[in-house]
């Protein structure tokens, strides 16, 4: 009991220290403030004239329909990208506290040391939670007012894709920083995540843009079929009202297809079950994961195989430095 | 008895950081630290409130095993950083209440205890804005506060002063003094500077990992330090009198000092040859000289 309110006061510290980190606060932003500008400014009319041309020849729809489906698409790209870049952002905190020593500040008090472990991945599940929650509420605003197509059942199956993107962001982001602990590990880490994400998992174009090389390694990532999921919740009742208004299926497959709805894993078609199950699959391994790192580093059993390879980018950058 | 370290070892790869030590600090103690930068001063408080894992060795602390009982132990200590480990962003008010938190001090407890942490070390102006908006002595009163924010029976202080103004230093002197004389606080220190050693109870000098000395300031003064005169006028007739007595003696631009086995020589020498005492001084010899002595290092660099 006394444990569990300890806890819940690391959380409120963790949370608070982030949100008050104006700076940290921003470069978790980063990702999707660059996103929505190339929308606003290009990317939205590139995916309309894809949409468009995806269309029998004469065949015209309502101009809210291709908008919104346009906005729908980008905001699914928000939501699956910023559960990783800004989770890996917030989570900064915890390695802020080990490069200060505040870690420290928290050894010498009587907390158990898993309690504190615990304490990162809430708080971070929980910040990352409510950035994600302003996203949806700021892209259904977005939405209504260019054109709302989203049945009451898809907006709750988006609700769902988004947890499973945060669970996996989250215990993502606490897993890989666990190891880091040194002021360049953290940036190196920081710039790679919100520089690459984005664009590894298609936010910006889609996937089936790629070659086919690439687009069968990103296949083999988690977190693709985390996006694509959102994309199908997001893109669904636009499609089916593009059905209802008589578009072909050949052309709607297109969309699907050209737009990431469809994921094909070496030209084998994903279905939308099979992509939950590699999610939470996913999220369940990286949670064992989660709780072995946290269980070995209680009992002090070191990593030997990390610490060398401390050492030897430690070392590395004392050579350069002389 | 409250602290009761035997043999302690740590080592950092291929660096004793602590090699074999023993010491014991009693009860309402100022028990003083010393040693030069990496004597494994800090190494040593880290064990004892159980952030690193010793190599060896045994340590009592307020009467339980570190290595059986050691949330017992992190409740009854309070601890100084070296470096400021409050959390830079948030306010000296939040700070204190999630760090009280871990000690299982909530509520209304912890309004008390903010009350008299506020009035001890005149916390009252600087509660409300974030750490990194403070000056340094606001941010160790600050420190202070959270180290003893729990009724700890032992306060660890890492350097507590450095880098501290005199002012600012006498100030957090006078709450550490308050503390002892009022609820018998064991103080734990690790300082550089000579005065804060020489008011304390029993010193210990670290050299190396290894405890070169140990003793009451009185003891060890008597022990190594030297009394010396300075001559600051007719300085080569000082030196060619004491020279020919065989002393010891270390020019400066300035001024010559002669070493003397005690002060108690002086008179004598005036009576020999009072021509040559016209602008002198005669020293005692201090915690600098003794420290000097021991290990054949210099505390602060000049
Ligand atoms: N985490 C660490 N990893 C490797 N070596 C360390 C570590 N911490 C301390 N050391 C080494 O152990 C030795 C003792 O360090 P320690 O910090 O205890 O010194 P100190 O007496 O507190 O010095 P200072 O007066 O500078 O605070 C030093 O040689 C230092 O380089
Ligand atoms: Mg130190």
């Amino acid at each position: 009991m006394q444990e569990a309110k300890k806890l819940c006061s690391l959380i409120g510290r963790n949370t608070k220290t982030y949100f008050k980190d104006k700076f940290l606060f921003f470069t978790s932003m980063l990702t999707p403030l660059i996103l929505l500008i190339l929308f606003f400014t290009f990317l939205r009319n590139i995916y309309i004239d894809s949409f468009t041309a995806a269309f029998p020849e004469g065949f015209s729809v309502d101009s809210k329909i291709i908008n919104g489906m346009a906005g729908a698409w980008i905001l699914s790209s928000v939501l699956s990208v910023s559960s990783v870049t800004v989770a890996f952002c917030a989570n900064m905190v915890m390695v802020d506290d080990k490069i200060h020593s505040s870690i420290n500040d928290f050894k010498v008090a009587p907390v158990k040391s898993t309690t504190i472990s615990i304490s990162y991945l809430i708080s971070n599940i929980f910040v990352v939670t409510l950035v994600i929650i302003s996203v949806l509420v700021l892209g259904c605003i977005y939405l209504a007012a260019v054109g709302w197509y989203i049945s009451v059942s898809d907006f709750f199956m988006i609700l769902l894709g988004c947890l499973c993107n945060i669970l996996f962001g989250s215990l993502l982001a606490t897993i890989v920083l666990s190891f880091v602990s040194t002021q360049g590990m953290q940036s190196a880490v920081a710039s790679l995540i919100t520089a690459l994400y984005g664009f590894i998992s298609g936010a910006y174009m889609p996937i089936s843009s790629f070659s086919k090389g690439l687009a069968n390694f990103l296949g083999l990532l988690p977190g693709t079929y985390g996006t694509s999921l959102l994309r199908n919740h997001c893109m669904n009742g636009y499609l089916n009202e593009l059905a209802n208004v008589g578009l072909p299926s050949e052309a709607i497959k297109g969309i699907r297809d050209g737009f990431d709805a469809n994921i094909y894993f070496f030209d084998n078609s994903v279905p939308l079950p099979v992509m939950y199950g590699i999610i939470v699959g996913t999220c369940a391994a990286l949670l064992i994961i989660y709780i072995l790192i946290v269980i070995l580093k209680n009992k002090n059993i070191s990593f030997k195989f990390l610490d060398k390879i401390k050492d030897k980018f430690s070392k590395k950058s004392i050579c350069e430095k002389d | 008895m409250i602290v009761k370290i035997e043999n302690l070892h740590k080592s950092f790869k291929d660096v004793k950081a602590v090699d074999g030590i023993s010491f014991c600090v009693k009860e309402g103690e100022l028990f003083a630290f010393l040693g030069v930068n990496g004597a494994g001063k800090s190494t040593t408080i880290n064990i004892i409130s159980g952030i690193l894992q010793k190599d060896g060795g045994k340590a009592l602390i307020c009467g339980e095993d570190l290595d059986k009982n050691i949330d017992k132990i992190k409740s009854n200590i309070g601890i100084v950083f070296q470096n400021s480990v409050l959390d830079k962003k948030l306010s000296g008010y939040d700070n204190l209440k999630y760090r009280a938190a871990l000690y299982g001090i909530f509520g209304a407890d912890f309004k008390a205890k903010l009350k008299e942490m506020t009035e001890l070390l005149d916390l009252k102006d600087i509660l409300k804005r974030p750490i990194n908006k403070l000056s340094g002595g606001q941010k160790r009163r600050l420190d202070i506060a959270r180290a003893l924010i729990h009724n700890p029976k032992l306060l660890i202080l890492d350097e507590p002063t450095t880098g501290l103004d005199p002012k600012t230093r006498i100030t957090v002197w006078s709450v550490i003094d308050k503390l002892r004389s009022e609820q018998g606080l064991t103080v734990f220190l690790t300082t550089h500077y000579m005065e804060e050693a020489s008011d304390s109870d029993y010193v210990v000098i670290l050299d190396s990992g290894k405890i070169a000395t140990e003793g009451t300031p009185h003891e060890l003064k008597n022990k190594y330090a030297n009394d010396y005169i300075k001559f600051y006028n007719k300085k080569d007739e000082a030196e060619e009198f004491f020279v020919g007595l065989g002393k010891h003696i270390r020019k400066e631009r300035d001024f010559i000092l002669v070493k003397l086995d005690s002060t108690n020589e002086v008179p004598k020498y005036i009576a020999q040859k009072p021509e040559i005492f016209d602008d002198f001084e005669v020293l005692k010899g201090n915690m600098d000289d003794v420290f000097l002595n021991v290990t054949g290092k210099y505390l602060k660099e000049v």
